[in-house]
């Protein structure tokens, strides 16, 4: 216990008093590190495991304390186009250079904490879990990357009487999915698309994994509730084809509970900025409130 | 959400009553002050309490009395629908600073017609000059009250510049016995006096003018029914005609007896709740717990086939209309503390009935109904919520009345309000029956007398002397204690000694103001309201004189919260934790409101703030918050022990402007925090975290309320999910003593305004499934989208 405990996770952020991630009022650990990368992903800065800065060029007043700061001379102010520039090979992550940043340009992504702290972090609202049915959600980034931490926590949690999810791209080992169902009420899966050839080419991996362990989860011997969530990505996962063949795979799942289906945004695309980084989709239209609404009676009938 | 797709059929005579409401301009009326100074001229020689009854029953003798078409309540305190009314004898001077502005002041202007304007130069200030109790206050303020008022630290004018209000009179008593009943329970306490005892002479003129303020009460309510009669008459609309007959038959029946069915007992109610605003204009006469006094009435008509719930609707409706119709009228200043008219009549839902079980009735709904359906700014609605006794379906109609964004009901966590009358002084039994009054204020229907907001105290100021040794920075003169120069303060226990001084000393001065003002207010017996309080009547002393069965010390309210603790973290976090800056150098910035001060300014707004779950600094809002009680407590008045509370209204923006910079990152002359609430954008935990934070404020000790003003994701209060976890999250407050908090939505006007300010909206998140941003630190295209799709759907939270 004490040794697991002690066991450090990397998270990026927590969030609290959300209604959107599992029933309830949930607290929810985003960790860091995926091993997917998905070309619609709203949260690139979850995908690196290691804790890495953003620059937001927009808030930069170029004062040059940062570069200053940075011992590595990673960074400089002088490149043609103005602002920042960021060697990232150079970068050593030490952030003295976020620590110096007076405007709040500079930020980190990423910090670790103990399996203790994480825990008593999601302690501070258990009068919330109490009265709504909520508890903590862990999510990412991909928690499965991070298997030993998000088992202990799950566990922890479990213990102290918090209900327990977590959201999931299931591309992990077995042994690591295993880890955490124990101590597990409702597991969030991620099916993004069905077509092993699409998968591989939308997400860098294939999905026999995925729903492998999809199977092997369902077939274990917890109480665990599983609902899967496709991302609706318009044209690409939302076809009537992918969603039939998403149905007809998951009618064989005796723990499914429900589908939910994850319009998509472009409220992360700032994000690719700071980071360096190009976002891939940027001709693509998020889907109208009918489009949602339509697709999700389309799905609600196919599981009839 | 269940909405009805078509309005009831009733509400067509509501938008029309609704109509009338909005489309006419507040004007001052001054009929009522000149039937007051005339009936004062003839009544030289009797005692003022017998004078006051006398000019109230000519009041109600001559006052003008009109019947608006379609009403089915009547009543007016005044001559005009939206009249503000001044009392001439208590502050008839405060119109006259204003006479020619009034019409056109920034907040809360009122007509004053040239007839008006005449009448007051030539019949009302002639009178009353030297006479009012306004003036005995400005002749009578302590000096050292007098510079801390004059200088924004406390604001004390409230009740020198208008009549008692803040109080919840005996209605159920009224509507049960009618005034015949009430009449005979003074004479007979009057027969039992001897007047050849010392004493018993003043007793009984007292007695005698309860039964002339009655008289009028009786009098008036005839006019009406003389006046429907009339108009019944006239009418040839055949259902018009016969609701003026209807209308005429209540009035000849009450308030002179007592009230049979619902429609009685709704009248009865108004028209005593205009008689007492008529007696002395002010803010805060509390209807209370009407689900519960209306109730018997209600249930016998429904049992007697008498009225159908949509009839019942209706009347409730007709009555909401009637509550938005008279306007507040103050001063200049005090308008600024409290914007928009505000009549603080306080009607409450809920709560525990007098063996502690479960309140809520049938009648309990139809008033949040009322709310919904009507939409106007009164009456105030507040609900008592127990936890432990309230059933979830009144707990989700209120969260339904609450998803209007109307502001309305102000929820107060019920158990909490029952320890802070308890600790007025009441015992359980009683405590069980307390109203919400005003604002957040607490109060026992018939029973309880006190200034609940005699004062204000700004604690941004207080954070400023700390830092100047008692200094005005505006004036540059020292005002304040001398608490030492903070260059001297080598422990953060040093520092906090200082501000603890600062509260003492400005504490000290409030209460030598308030005693001076308790004194003067002797003078202002009100016979009109007192004769619904039984003990005034068996005492034989009037409210005003402490007459009322529980007497309480004023209300001494803190504005500026946030600013305090905040300003206390940052010191202790920057100077004496991390000593990343030292005093000299945060009090430099403060100095030039950080211009030029870029570090330090940085350092001060990125210094742990209340509202997030911080240990470090909820240790400073319970610490300082437990020694404010202590400190106000330690005071008694001739009525009771001193009573904290934290109620802004609107005085956080004019007590900011006489404060500058502060540690805790806010520039000068700002709007300071309101009530409870963190500091505008400074919490960035989400709701469940603003409320552990704010729970470590000792709520029950603070028995005029405190109140919380919390953002809210819309998503929150329009899904099926977000109304079911709306009501986890305020049985969450419940269970962590929070008193009471009212809701903003965050809508795409909220958003644009975070476009522009982004400092203030820093904790603005949004939200979808698996992602969260702050608002404020995405690209203004994503801002924009997010503002686009806000109209129609929504993912923010606050």
């Amino acid at each position: 216990m004490t040794k697991t405990r002690q066991l450090n996770g990397t998270v990026l952020r927590i969030e609290r008093s959300s209604i959107h991630d599992g029933q309830g009022l949930r607290t929810v650990l985003f960790l860091k590190g995926c091993p997917l990368r998905c070309i619609w992903c709203s949260t690139p800065e979850s995908q690196n495991p290691v804790p890495e800065k953003g620059y937001a060029k927009e808030r930069c007043r170029e004062c040059g304390l940062c570069v200053e700061a940075c011992p590595a001379g990673a960074l400089s102010l002088d490149g043609e186009s103005g602002g920042l520039q960021i060697n990232r090979e150079k970068c050593r992550g030490c952030f003295a250079c976020v620590d110096k940043c007076p405007s709040g340009a500079l930020k980190r992504y990423g910090y670790s904490m103990s399996v203790e702290q994480a825990v008593a972090e999601v302690s501070r609202d258990e009068i919330f879990f109490f009265h709504s049915g909520g508890g903590v959600t862990i999510s990412g980034g991909e928690p499965l990357s991070q298997a030993r931490f998000t088992a202990a926590v799950l566990r922890e949690c479990k213990r102290l009487g918090i209900h327990t999810a977590i959201e999931t791209c299931l591309f992990a080992p077995w042994e690591d999915v295993k880890m955490a169902l124990p101590w597990l009420d409702v597991l969030y899966a991620d099916i993004k698309v069905m077509d092993g050839a699409l998968h591989k080419k939308l997400t860098g991996a294939d999905n026999t994994l995925i729903l492998e362990n999809l199977r092997r989860a369902d077939a274990s011997p917890y109480n665990i509730e599983i609902i899967a969530r496709v991302p609706m990505i318009p044209g690409i996962t939302d076809t009537g084809e992918n969603l039939s063949e998403t149905v007809r795979f998951l009618r064989q799942v005796k723990k499914l509970k429900d589908i939910e289906l994850l319009p998509y945004h472009r409220l992360g695309t700032d994000t690719y900025k700071h980071l360096g980084r190009e976002y891939s989709l940027k001709g693509l239209f998020p889907p109208t409130q009918e489009r949602i609404a339509e697709r999700r009676r389309f799905l609600a009938k196919l599981m009839e | 959400m269940d909405r009805p797709v078509q309005k009831p059929e009733y509400m067509e005579r509501i938008d029309r009553l609704k109509k009338r409401v909005f489309s006419t301009r507040p004007e001052i009326d001054l009929e009522n002050a000149r039937i007051l100074t005339e009936s004062f001229r003839q009544s030289e020689g009797q005692p003022l309490v017998v004078r006051k009854a006398i000019a109230f029953r000519k009041q109600c003798m001559e006052k003008t009395i009109t019947i608006w078409d379609d009403e089915l309540i009547v009543g007016c305190s005044g001559s005009k629908v939206r009249g503000g009314i001044l009392c001439a004898d208590t502050c008839w001077s405060v119109l006259d600073d204003e006479l020619d502005t009034i019409s056109s002041r920034p907040y809360d202007p009122f007509y004053l017609k040239p007839e008006d304007k005449k009448a007051f130069e030539e019949e009302i200030r002639p009178y009353w000059k030297g006479r009012s109790n306004y003036e005995e206050w400005l002749a009578q303020i302590p000096e050292d009250t007098r510079v801390l008022r004059d200088n924004g630290v406390i604001y004390i004018n409230r009740k020198a510049v208008r009549g008692w209000g803040e109080t919840t009179a005996g209605y159920e008593w009224l509507i049960r016995e009618g005034l015949s009943g009430i009449m005979s329970v003074i004479e007979k306490r009057r027969s039992a006096l001897d007047l050849t005892k010392p004493g018993d002479y003043e007793r009984d003129y007292y007695l005698k003018s309860l039964h002339i303020a009655a008289e009028g009460i009786i009098a008036l309510a005839r006019r009406y029914a003389v006046e429907a009669e009339k108009l019944a008459d006239m009418e040839t609309d055949p259902k018009r005609k016969k609701e003026l007959l209807e209308i005429a038959g209540v009035c000849r029946r009450v308030p002179e007896h007592p009230a049979r069915t619902f429609r009685e007992a709704l009248q009865s109610l108004y028209f005593y709740q205009t008689c007492i605003f008529m007696e002395q204009n002010a803010a805060s006469y509390n209807p209370g717990r009407m689900d519960q006094y209306l109730w018997p009435y209600y249930k016998a008509d429904l049992e007697e086939d008498r009225i159908t719930p949509e009839e019942a609707q209706e009347l409730l409706n007709c009555l909401w209309v009637k509550f938005s119709e008279p306007c507040l009228f103050q001063d200049a200043v005090t308008a600024e503390f409290a914007a928009g008219y505000p009549m603080f009549q306080n009607v409450c839902v809920g709560g525990v009935d007098n063996t502690g079980r479960d309140a809520v009735n049938d009648l309990s709904y139809m008033i949040l109904q009322a709310t919904m359906d009507v939409q106007l700014y009164q009456p105030s609605l507040s609900v008592r919520y127990n936890l432990a006794k309230n059933p979830n379906s009144f707990l989700r109609k209120v969260v339904e009345l609450m998803s209007l964004g109307t502001g309305f009901p102000a929820f107060h966590n019920d158990e909490v309000g029952i320890r802070m009358v308890m600790n007025k002084g009441v015992p359980l039994k009683e405590a069980y029956d307390w109203n919400p009054c005003g604002c957040v204020e607490t109060n026992l229907s018939g029973r309880m007398r006190q200034y609940t907001a005699l004062a204000d105290i700004n604690l941004g100021s207080v954070v400023e002397f700390a830092l100047l040794d008692g200094r005005n920075r505006k004036s540059g003169e020292y005002i304040s204690a001398r608490t030492g120069n903070p260059l001297g303060f080598k422990t953060y226990q040093d520092f906090l000694g200082a501000v603890k001084g600062q509260i003492r000393y400005i504490t000290r001065v409030v209460v030598k103001g308030s005693h001076v003002i308790d004194e003067i207010c002797m003078n202002r017996p009100v016979p009109a309201l007192s004769l619904s309080f039984k003990e005034c009547i068996q005492n034989a002393r009037d409210y005003a004189w402490g007459g009322a069965k529980y007497n309480v010390g004023n209300g001494i309210i803190l504005i500026g919260v946030a600013d305090l603790i905040n300003s206390i973290a940052a010191i202790r976090h920057i100077v004496y934790r991390t000593k990343q800056a030292t005093m000299t150098e945060v009090l430099g910035a403060l100095d030039k409101d950080f211009e030029g001060c870029e570090r330090i300014h940085r350092l001060c707004l990125e210094a742990p703030k209340y509202g997030n779950d911080n240990p470090m600094v909820d240790d400073i809002a319970a610490e300082m918050f437990t020694f404010i009680a202590d400190e106000i407590e330690k005071y008694s008045s001739k009525f009771g022990r001193m009573t904290p509370g934290i109620l802004p209204v609107s005085g956080n923006t004019p007590f900011g402007l006489e404060v500058g910079a502060l540690p805790s990152g806010r520039h000068a002359w700002k709007p300071l925090a309101d009530g409870v609430s963190p500091n505008g954008g400074t919490d960035c935990n989400g709701p469940g975290a603003v409320l552990k934070s704010v729970a470590n404020i000792p709520h029950d000790r603070f028995v005029q309320g405190t109140l919380l003003n919390m953002k809210v994701e819309p998503d929150m209060l329009s899904t099926a999910n977000g109304i079911t976890q709306m009501m986890a999250l305020l049985k969450s407050m419940c269970s962590l003593g929070v008193f009471h908090v009212q809701f903003n939505v965050i809508d795409s006007k909220k958003l644009l305004a975070a476009q522009k300010n982004p400092e203030e909206y820093k904790g603005l998140l949004i939200r979808v499934a698996g992602y969260t941003a702050y608002f404020v630190e995405l690209g203004k295209d994503v801002q924009d989208e997010i503002i686009g799709r806000t109209i129609q759907q929504s993912f923010v939270t606050g």
